[in-house]
């Protein structure tokens, strides 16, 4: 893993490309006033933005859930995830903008518009209680477990410092959603088919969450410029292996007919189709348009602070 | 619970029958870590305000760093499987105190250390912010909402990073 040295303030530059790879996979950390490659910039742009509209687009569907939260501790775990989410949405802006590509509310209100993407995971809708525990055992679970492998390598000095908080954190979210499955797994038979109707909806989902490999024979560039440390394929194998067995165990099934195990015990998931994750990416999923409505709303509701604020 | 499982022998029944001393406590505290931040310590985190071990019940009082804060419960558990690990007769009984009210200066040196390995920081005595990340006294407030209620965000404009304050 790369760690992170004191900070260089003073700009750094390279002759090429090549040497800028050379400075990459040497284990070199790239700082806010180096000259990188204006590739590398951008993609490296486009990841954290993606990342801050996920962490805001999940934020807010977090806060509809702190009034129907079952019991006031379970109120306080929401109001605290919520407050988690939109702090991290602010941070990841904030170096996202720093970055001189977009502004920050040039980012938003092309999140708002629907000019720009978030994870698949937040174009669904929580139908009930249960979905909730879902996102929060499962899907957290998954946009954890790509976090987490982000972090490992990540050659953006800003970025990877808020991650090694992000992650800690969502490690915290974790066992909370350990603990709320729990109670549904061990409650009435009721509570039970109520998990079951909910992992139904969002198996799929939080598995396609990791995204497809590139074609055979393309290098990922987040792969080549080291901001990702695993191929998607890889991250979305261990997730099956740890989740379905424990999801078995509690008594629940997968939805997957074609889910199947090697001669290693390896759990296989059958065949992904790739257009429901697809029509995320157009926003066009099951709840996009009143999702990224919702945000708008409240973005325009809220001028009047900015303006007093300006 | 000092029940045993298997037996339902209930060993507070018998006093004296388990026992440990403060210093056995606290030792065994110094392994419970802050829920969010794996590495670090309760006891260097200033949350531990007294303990008391009478024959075989422990009492842990604990101070919040925000009430409110939506990791206490995870806290108390942690510090009675903690407390139980040095003998699981034991009966341990964790109080939240409303008094004293922490504050940053209750954390140790190591803490604070461990805290700016995460970018986060705590305001010097005179009010100053210095950037865990290069050093410079150039932070600058951004929002008093971070995401927890015990941080707030600032600004470096030296080496252009986010920094989390304690409040």
């Amino acid at each position: 893993m790369r760690t992170l040295a004191q900070s260089s303030v003073g700009g750094r530059s390279w002759a090429g490309r090549d040497d800028f790879q050379a400075f990459i996979d040497a284990g070199g950390i790239v700082e806010p006033g180096d000259d990188m490659p204006a590739e590398y910039r951008n993609e490296v742009f486009r990841f954290i933005e993606f990342h801050a509209n996920s962490e805001l687009m999940g934020g807010l569907t977090e806060r509809d859930w702190i009034r129907h939260a079952p019991g006031l501790r379970l109120k306080q775990v929401f109001l605290a995830k919520t407050q988690d989410e939109i702090g991290h949405a602010h941070l990841l802006y904030m170096v996202a903008a720093d970055m001189g590509v977009k502004t920050r509310t040039e980012m938003l209100e092309d999140l708002f518009s629907g000019r720009s993407r978030f994870h698949n995971v937040f174009h669904y809708q929580a139908v009930t209680w249960a979905d909730q525990v879902a996102i929060a055992f499962l899907v957290d679970a998954a946009a954890f477990a790509s976090q987490r492998a982000v972090f490992a390598e990540c050659t953006y000095g800003p970025y990877k410092r808020i991650l090694k908080r992000i992650v800690s954190e969502e490690g915290f979210h974790m066992r909370h959603g350990e603990e709320m499955l729990l109670r549904l797994a061990t409650g009435t038979p009721t509570q039970h088919e109520m998990f079951q109707a909910a992992l139904d909806r969002w198996w799929w989902p939080a598995v396609q969450l990791f995204g497809p490999d590139p074609p055979r024979g393309d290098i990922d560039p987040l792969i080549r410029w080291k901001i990702k440390s695993k191929r998607n394929e890889e991250l979305r194998a261990a997730f099956v292996q740890k989740y379905v067995p424990l999801l078995h165990s509690y008594g629940f099934e997968i939805p997957d007919t074609d889910l199947s195990q090697d001669a290693d015990g390896t759990w296989m998931p059958g065949e992904i189709d790739w257009e429901p994750l697809q029509a995320t990416m157009r926003q066009g999923g099951p709840d996009s348009a009143r999702r990224i409505k919702t945000a708008a709303d409240n973005w325009s509701d809220t001028a009047w602070v900015r303006e007093a604020l300006a | 619970m000092n029940t045993d499982e298997l037996t339902g022998f209930d060993a507070g029944l018998f006093e004296g029958s388990a026992s440990a001393d403060t210093g056995d406590v606290l030792g065994a505290l110094r392994a419970v870590h802050d829920p969010e931040y794996p590495d670090i310590s309760i006891v260097d985190l200033g949350l531990v305000e007294s303990v008391v071990a009478v024959d075989g019940q422990v009492t842990v009082g604990l101070i919040p760093t925000f009430s409110g804060c939506p990791a206490l419960s995870m806290i108390a558990g942690d510090v009675r499987a903690a407390v139980q690990s040095i003998d699981h007769a034991l009966v341990c009984q964790v109080e939240w105190l409303s008094s004293p009210v922490w504050e940053p200066a209750r954390m140790s040196p190591t803490a604070q250390k461990q805290l700016e390995s995460y970018t986060v920081v705590l305001r010097g005595r005179d009010g100053s912010l210095r950037c865990p990340v290069c050093g410079s006294f150039d932070v600058s407030e951004q929002s008093m909402a971070g995401p927890t209620r015990c941080r707030s965000i600032g600004w470096c404009d030296s080496c252009r990073n986010p920094v989390e304050v304690m409040r």
